[in-house]
């Protein structure tokens, strides 16, 4: 099963920018586009932090795809 | 960011010295010098870091995804070395003297995978693409 994200539509709906966003949760910008872009699964302090900062739950942020396993 | 600054320059000028003691050119060590300085210099607007201005001398921090890139190309790096040295002693026939000039080129190629590795692995172009 792989991590799929909304994080950019999140991100934007709110105002943040990337740089934004990774200075509030104390990471790279480099992060936050890799996260964006499904290519690094963010880890669950991580996740946590990106969620309070957009004061989001953050089961609306992340999730597991389910077709994967069904297919 | 002024301590930082102020330090990276200071270790860059300190390693240039100490290539100029051990026998480089002076030329050769004023551009290692140049080169540490201006890597110092774009390190903390590369994306790549947490910049922490507070922090004076070590502004600079890794995150988790930088850490985890820092890995792969470590290991990437130790492989290629490992590599290259398994190859030659099987060229030369065994365990012999090993020149000195063979050890620096290993090292150089080695630091050479390191960050070919790291900037294939961030899947990044050398500018930071313009804020989203």
């Amino acid at each position: 099963m792989k991590l799929q994200n909304r994080l950019k539509q999140q991100r934007q709906n709110r105002g943040f920018t990337q740089a934004e966003l990774a200075t509030a949760v104390h990471v790279t910008r480099q992060t936050i586009i890799a996260v964006e872009k499904g290519r690094f699964n963010p880890s669950v302090k991580l996740a946590l932090e990106i969620a309070q900062a957009l004061n989001t739950p953050i089961t609306e942020l992340f999730w597991l795809d389910q077709q994967e396993n069904q297919s | 960011m002024k301590a930082y600054y102020t330090s990276r320059i200071i270790i860059s000028l300190a390693f240039a010295v100490l290539q100029w003691a051990t026998g480089a050119i002076w030329w050769e060590a004023a551009l290692i010098a140049a080169v540490l300085i201006a890597l110092f210099m774009w390190a903390p607007r590369s994306g790549r870091y947490a910049v922490y201005p507070e922090l004076g001398v070590s502004a600079l921090r890794r995150d988790e995804f930088t850490q985890a890139i820092n890995d792969k190309a470590a290991r990437n790096a130790f492989m290629a070395m490992a590599l290259a040295v398994s190859g030659y002693l099987i060229i030369v026939g065994g365990v012999t003297a090993v020149p000195i000039q063979f050890v620096k080129w290993l090292l150089f190629g080695g630091i050479g995978v390191y960050y070919l590795s790291d900037f294939w692995l961030r899947g990044q172009r050398l500018i930071a693409k313009p804020q989203e």
